[in-house]
């Protein structure tokens, strides 16, 4: 049986092709908006947001039995105290706090080069496991396959033949299964995909969209937002673009390159300068002429909350409508977005397609 | 405190550069170029102290920045918007900017807004975050990342500044700034002494020249004169409280708009006695920081600051840290501060509640406020607690 490593991971830093390289299969853990948060509430404060406190509670009540260990990625304030909280209360023997840093320039780059080399060096010390050139660029090789078609199958998003939600499924499957596996089945869609006709539901009536925001992982929400009428052809989101967008560039140093790669992806609002993310989004949504911008982020997740003023002043200056929606991380409280939503709806009036 | 808004003053007069710093950022680097520090948190707690706190906090919200927010952060834009004098809280838009995240995330984010909004340059030090089971090895590396951005740090304000890095100066304010954090711990060893000579009313009164002026003769021989003061009522055995009966500990930020409150603990003959927030400025507190290495590695110094700030220890750390201020100050409860604007402050609590109930058989109190925001704070609601919670104690104690 393969064994996994579980990591959390507030926006996406985590060096996957690592842990591959390891024998060991990362698995990004995600939150579970049905459960109750009764132990994790005893822990964490109030203030603090409903995801990451989440995610604390699918550990508190017991992870797949093939995870072998944790990895915290530090983005927020939030991920960053709650280190220590799962150390204490959620027995595991091997626990990695990555420090994937804030900025994104030259010294930056190296601390991040070294902290990337301690957490080879602790997996194999604790798995017994020698972590060779060989295997990183094997896995590397293997995530810049995953990435490309990822790209590819995105694409179909705009043709009317993927739903924003199906590929969103898909991604989250990327970040959780056997890449071998995930190669295997992005191939298939693929080629499915290749030769499928339009969606009936091409119907024009449609909003077109681009939806960014906190981490947004419960496929739900985005079939709530089609169900709705929104169709969402884009996004800059971990669980989704900020995925693939780029491709790790091999010079013959893999851990540098993994570190190069994390640091030179689109930006995330826990980042320095987090002003690129909307010179991204913006990119995004004139390339994919969507009709409006979607912004939903998780209640208390400081590191959006700033950033809203400066989204919305933005957006109109853009002339793009945008909405910005805190919301709680629970299924059965998305219906109480519906009113906003449908406002919003009206606001995009005439239809592009 | 007079004296630093005065500087700050003079400084916009004469044109000579200033910056904002965040608190946790290493103000001797701006006053080894002579930059004039201005810290927005600290003119923050001037607006809560002359009421006008919640005025500013309402006009940022009007902006669009979340209930939920930091209330300083908010505090700021709110007077910055309504052009605030100094004396509420102003301050006005600096040459330059330094943000850490050594403390939070809010610096950073509250200084990319501000930084954007008024057109300044900023620095931001990025600080990596020591938890329970880092080791030795990767705080080495830690502490190159921080020493090799101070140096950056230290090209870029030349740059702006036209000045030079002159390191005969950067020695004069390190060994400063070392002199006045000295005095301080020695103020909390005499807090050691029962009855404690100094209360909670002169330490949150008297720590602001430890964010402001770190680094500056003056100062230092106001601390001097305290220091003397309390040596001289422990040696007459003066306490800051007549009948001192229980000796209490407070964490977290105190609520800036309504500081009289502590007085209601005087009923019950309690006095604060250590305050984690207060004394972790006392920063050269990381054993390996003695006079001499300061003195000969002023830059290394102010990273090693950044990485060992008593205020953001990791969870095992704190709980052996209170372990031992509970043991040394004598502690009989402890009053934790679950501040609603502050994330990093308030995760842990719980845990150090527990642990110390269970290891330490000493009861906490957690309390829900806010330190700038009075719309947070029900003063009815934390005064029935505190009842409570002495009741509690004062059984404890005939046991
Ligand atoms: S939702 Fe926001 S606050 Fe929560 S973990 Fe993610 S970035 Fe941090
Ligand atoms: S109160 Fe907390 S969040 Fe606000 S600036 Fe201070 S440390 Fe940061």
């Amino acid at each position: 049986m393969a064994y996994k490593i579980g990591y959390i991971d507030p926006s996406f830093n985590t060096p996957e092709e690592l842990i591959m390289a390891a024998n060991l299969i990362p698995y990004r853990i995600f939150g579970d908006p049905t459960i109750d948060l009764m132990d994790a509430n005893k822990f964490v404060p109030p203030n603090h947001c409903f995801w990451a406190r989440n995610c604390l509670q699918r550990g508190l009540n017991g992870l797949d039995k093939e995870i072998k260990g944790i990895i915290i990625t530090h983005a927020c304030d939030c991920s960053n105290r709650e280190y220590d909280i799962w150390f204490e209360h959620v027995s595991y023997d091997f626990y990695y706090y990555l420090n994937a840093p804030l900025k994104r320039d030259k010294l930056s780059l190296k601390f991040f080069i070294n902290d990337l080399k301690e957490l080879k060096f602790q997996l194999e010390e604790h798995f017994g496991v020698e972590i060779t050139d060989k295997k990183l660029y094997e896995a590397i090789n293997l995530t810049n396959e995953i990435r490309k078609l990822l790209k590819k199958i995105s694409e179909y998003r705009n043709k009317g033949l993927l739903l924003g939600s199906e590929f969103h499924a898909i991604i989250k499957n990327a970040y959780k299964s056997d890449k071998k596996d995930v190669l295997h089945n992005l191939k298939e869609k693929l080629k499915k995909l290749e030769i499928k006709e339009p969606l009936p539901y091409v119907d024009g009536s449609k909003k077109r969209i681009l939806l960014t925001g906190s981490i947004l992982d419960d496929t739900e929400i985005l079939k709530y937002l089609e169900s709705l009428g929104f169709e969402i052809i884009t996004d800059d989101l971990c669980i989704g673009t900020r995925y693939f967008h780029n491709k790790i560039e091999i010079t013959g140093d893999p851990i540098k390159d993994i570190a190069n790669f994390h640091l030179s992806k689109p930006p995330y609002s826990t980042e320095h300068p987090s002003s690129g993310r909307f010179d991204f989004i913006k990119g995004l949504a004139k390339k994919y002429q969507v009709q409006g911008v979607i912004c939903l982020v998780q209640k208390f997740c400081e590191p959006l909350l700033y950033e809203y003023p400066f989204f919305r002043d933005s957006f109109k200056e853009m002339g793009m409508p945008f909405i910005f929606l805190e919301k709680e991380y629970k299924r059965d409280s998305y219906n109480q977005l519906t009113t906003k939503f449908e406002a919003f709806k009206e606001i995009l009036g005439g239809v592009k397609k | 405190m007079g004296r630093h808004y005065l500087a700050i003053e003079q400084a916009y007069r004469d044109g000579t550069p200033t910056a904002w710093a965040t608190s946790g950022t290493s103000v001797e680097m701006l006053y080894t170029f002579d930059v004039q520090p201005i810290l927005p948190e600290n003119a923050a707690t001037i607006s809560a102290a002359q009421k006008v706190s919640k005025k500013y906090i309402e006009s940022a919200e009007d902006l669009g920045f979340s209930y939920d927010l930091c209330s300083y952060f908010k505090t700021n834009v709110g007077a910055m918007l309504n052009n605030a004098p100094i004396d509420l809280g102003g301050i006005k838009p600096p040459t330059f900017m330094v943000a850490a995240d050594v403390i939070c995330d809010t610096h950073v984010k509250w200084f990319q807004v501000q930084s954007q909004r008024y057109k300044v340059p900023l620095y931001i030090i990025d600080v990596p975050h020591v938890t329970s089971n880092t080791t030795n090895k990767q705080k080495e590396y830690y502490q190159s990342y921080v020493e090799e951005q101070m140096l950056e740090l230290m090209d870029w304000i030349s740059e702006i500044t036209k000045k030079e890095y002159n390191e005969e100066k950067s020695r004069e304010v390190i060994t400063n700034s070392y002199e006045l954090s000295e005095y301080w711990i020695k103020i909390f060893e005499l807090r050691k002494t029962i009855p404690c000579p100094v209360s909670t009313k002169d330490t949150f009164g008297g720590i602001f020249p430890l964010f402001t002026m770190p680094g500056l003769k003056e100062p230092i021989r106001v601390f001097k004169k305290m220091y003397q003061e309390t040596q001289e009522r422990v040696d007459n055995g003066i306490g800051a409280l007549e009948n001192e009966q229980f000796r209490l500990l407070f964490s977290g930020i105190p609520f800036w708009y309504n500081l009289k409150f502590f007085g209601i603990l005087e009923q019950w003959g309690a006095i604060i006695v250590f305050e984690p927030y207060t004394y972790s400025f006392g920063k050269f507190l990381d054993p390996s920081m003695s006079k001499e290495y300061i003195i000969n590695n002023p830059i290394k110094a102010m990273a090693k600051i950044m990485l060992s700030f008593w205020y953001i220890y990791d969870l095992e750390t704190r709980v052996r840290e209170f372990k031992r201020v509970i043991k040394e100050w004598k502690i009989d409860g402890l009053i934790l501060h679950n501040n609603l604007s502050c994330r990093p402050n308030s995760c842990g609590l719980y845990d150090l509640k527990q642990r110390l109930m269970e290891e330490e058989g000493i009861p906490s109190l957690v309390i829900e406020s806010d330190m700038n925001d009075p719309r947070k704070m029900n003063e009815e609601q934390l005064k029935n607690k505190l009842e409570s919670f002495m009741e509690i104690l004062q059984k404890s104690k005939k046991r």
